[in-house]
């Protein structure tokens, strides 16, 4: 213990002392209970002002051309978020309105079947087109069945008919697991990319002051690199859990005002099993990249250098990273690639935790692809003390990968 | 004690830095360690103090190999340079704790240190605020507080005002009667003359020279004559092409052989008003341009 325990004591001090790390941690958890304390707060002012809050709030609606007026009661009811109105002018006034944003889009209808629509800019999300159609649609079948000799309440009857249906699963529910999954697998990259880069550059730091030479001459570099990169791992976690801490304090403070979507009761209702798979996935996870952003660190002689040093492992991290999330996102998280990168020591975090979080995996892959990932974090971690070693004393411009190799085999 | 190191060679890559470094220093002494840049010195003292092994050679304390686990090294590197941004008593304590001391002894060394270098007041300062002879004198703490039973001290003069560099003369002459082993490097040759009883000088990664300094001066010719005099135009006629005149205007007289000297001096202070004669001793410095000097 004895070294390794001091270089892991006074690499824990700086981060505790570090105004910049404690600033983030302080701003995090304050910018987290703030949006976990809105929905009360909001609530607080709409009970203040009472239920005052007028209908002119909303956005304007036109309507103009053949039916307007049966149209615009029809879109009245569906279009709720809208004050729906029947235009007043002719054409050139509507656009000129929409243009001004006093109007925020208006149907110019053709016929019952055909229309036009305007707006101003057209938002990603707009699906007014698609509710105008079913609105129309209903419209024009319910008057065609009328026509057709049906009654108006069986015709309504056999509009609104309803399937009933119910879903069991026997597996995952990948929507319920999708949000915790996500924020896991954010956490991490964020907390690799912004600790592995802090733990290259405390190391490239004491190189280029020199301290290195009075280090590398007192302690062994195995316990320099090894009390380094715990040292931010456990900055880094106790960061995340004073953050993730005080969502879970707010959250249940809170919880009467934030239950309605189900999103976040999700994120909170984790199972302690995928709980304990999370832990385990992070801290490997973290150290395997933290060692290796400390050798890398260990090759620069200059800050400078470093950015241009850390790329390929970025890069690594990257690709891994933008695997996972189109596979997440994609809802498919059982192709071959995901299965290949749930095994590989580099992708495994993310991949083998979003394919337990979201899958069901065999528990012998799980077994597998953590002693795979363990005995990665152990050969990482002694090679990168020995490129460490053999990194530190090299001033100049940073050797190359085939330089390195060739070195420490010689040492 | 007594430190010995037989034959080290290392290369890097294709290059061979060292090429069988032989020497011996021995405890309440102080070796001098020369050489040009890039002879090979730093090498040897890293693999001296462990941070990378020999490719051959053995490194002996006490005629068995060395033990690291039990032998203490304060070594002041020719390149300075702590955590600039960290309080000093913060870091000297980490640093001597990293050797092994225990936190109370660690702080109780460091402050004794602080106060022995005249640099109390700087305690709770940090580094980066202090001046750059000062830092050094901090650095130094490093390499002592720890009661090292070797010290090496790589160019510990340079950067040092002249009330510092003798405050420092009387730091390494108090380790030296501690009995310790005082590894000096340095290109400043006078305090090498000054402090060192044994000299070895590297040069292209060998040992060109290795010894104790008085014997390495008495083994040169005692031939030579340096003579100061009012009447030195008399004695410059006599001595016609035997004599030259030296930089600082001594007159330097070659004799055939050593044997004559006693009676050319006899017949020198009979003759002649003498201020000073002797026998020329080469300087150190001479004789490292003689052995350094050549060669790649």
């Amino acid at each position: 213990m004895g070294q390794f325990g001091k270089i892991l004591k006074f690499e824990l001090k700086n981060y505790f002392t570090n105004k910049v790390f404690v600033g983030v941690t302080v701003f995090l958890a304050v910018a987290i209970a703030v949006v976990m304390f809105f929905p009360r707060i909001m609530e607080g002012f709409q009970k203040e002002e009472g239920s005052t809050v007028t209908d002119t709030s909303r956005p304007v609606m036109l309507i103009a051309g053949e039916n307007a007026e049966a149209v615009s009661q029809a879109f009245s009811e569906a279009f709720t978020n809208y004050e729906v109105k029947m235009a007043d002018g002719n054409m050139e006034a509507v656009k000129e309105q929409i243009i001004a944003g006093e109007v925020e889009c208006a149907f110019v209808m053709e016929s019952l079947t055909a229309y036009t629509y305007y707006v101003n800019n057209l938002s990603m999300y707009d699906s007014n087109t698609v509710i105008a159609d079913e609105v129309l649609q209903s419209i024009y079948r319910m008057s065609a069945m009328i026509e057709g000799g049906i009654s108006a309440e069986e015709a309504g009857a056999i509009l609104s008919v309803q399937m009933e249906h119910e879903t069991m699963k026997l597996g995952k529910d990948q929507m319920e697991n999708f949000f915790y999954t996500y924020i896991m697998i954010f956490a991490l990259y964020m907390v690799i990319l912004l600790y592995g880069q802090m733990v290259a550059t405390n190391v490239a730091t004491e190189k280029s002051s020199r301290a290195m030479e009075v280090l590398i001459t007192s302690a062994k570099p195995a316990s320099m690199m090894f009390g380094k990169v715990l040292a931010s791992c456990l900055a880094g976690f106790i960061q995340l859990v004073v953050v993730f801490g005080t969502a879970l304090i707010c959250y249940n403070f809170n919880k009467a005002y934030l239950d309605e979507t189900g999103v976040i009761a999700s994120m909170f209702n984790m199972p302690i099993d995928l709980f304990v798979y999370m832990l385990i996935f992070f801290v490997l996870g973290f150290l395997i990249y933290a060692f290796m952003f400390g050798a890398v660190g260990s090759t620069a002689s200059k800050l400078e250098d470093i950015n241009t040093s850390v790329m390929p492992i970025t890069m690594l991290f990257v690709v891994g990273f933008m695997v996972v999330m189109f596979s997440m996102t994609a809802g498919n998280v059982d192709t071959i690639l995901m299965k290949v990168c749930s095994f590989i020591p580099f992708t495994s975090p993310m991949a083998m935790f979003t394919r337990i979080a979201m899958t069901t995996v065999p528990f012998y892959e799980i077994v597998i692809s953590i002693i795979l990932l363990i005995a990665s974090v152990i050969g990482i971690g002694l090679l990168s003390a020995k490129i460490y070693r053999v990194g530190v004393l090299l001033y100049g411009t940073p050797p190359k990968l085939g330089a390195i190799i060739k070195a420490i085999r010689k040492a | 004690m007594r430190l010995e190191l037989r034959d080290i060679t290392k290369s890097f890559g294709d290059k061979q830095v060292l090429k069988g470094i032989s020497l011996a220093a021995e405890g309440g002494k102080a070796f001098g360690l020369l050489g040009r840049n890039g002879a090979g010195k730093t090498t040897s003292i890293r693999i001296l103090m462990n941070v990378f092994p020999a490719n051959s050679g053995e490194i002996l304390f006490d005629g068995a190999p060395m033990d690291y686990s039990k032998v203490q090294f304060g070594y002041l590197p020719e390149e300075r340079g702590l955590y600039p941004k960290k309080k000093i008593i913060d870091q000297l304590v980490y640093f001597a704790e990293l050797k092994g001391m225990r936190h109370s002894d660690a702080v109780k060394s460091v402050d004794y240190w602080l106060e022995r270098l005249g640099m109390s007041e700087y305690r709770s300062k940090r580094l980066d605020t202090l001046s750059k002879g000062n830092q050094q004198k901090i650095q130094l703490v490093t390499a002592l507080a720890h009661n090292p039973q070797i010290v090496i001290l790589d160019e510990p003069f340079s950067g040092l005002d002249p009330v510092n560099a003798m405050l420092l003369k009387d730091v390494v002459k108090e380790e030296i009667a501690k009995g310790k082993i005082v590894l000096f490097s340095s290109h400043q040759m006078n305090y090498i003359e000054e402090f060192c009883d044994s000299i070895a000088i590297i040069n292209g990664g060998e040992v060109v020279l290795t010894g104790d300094l008085h014997d390495i001066k008495r083994n040169y010719p005692r031939n030579r004559l340096v003579v100061r005099s009012e009447q030195q135009e008399a004695i410059r006629k006599e001595f016609a092409d035997k004599c030259t005149v030296e930089e600082d205007g001594a007159l330097l007289i070659t004799l055939t052989s050593s044997e004559e000297k006693q009676s050319v001096m006899k017949h020198l202070t009979d003759r002649y008003d003498i201020d000073e004669i002797k026998v020329f001793e080469p300087s150190l410095n001479d004789i490292f341009v003689e052995y350094a000097g050549q060669q790649e």
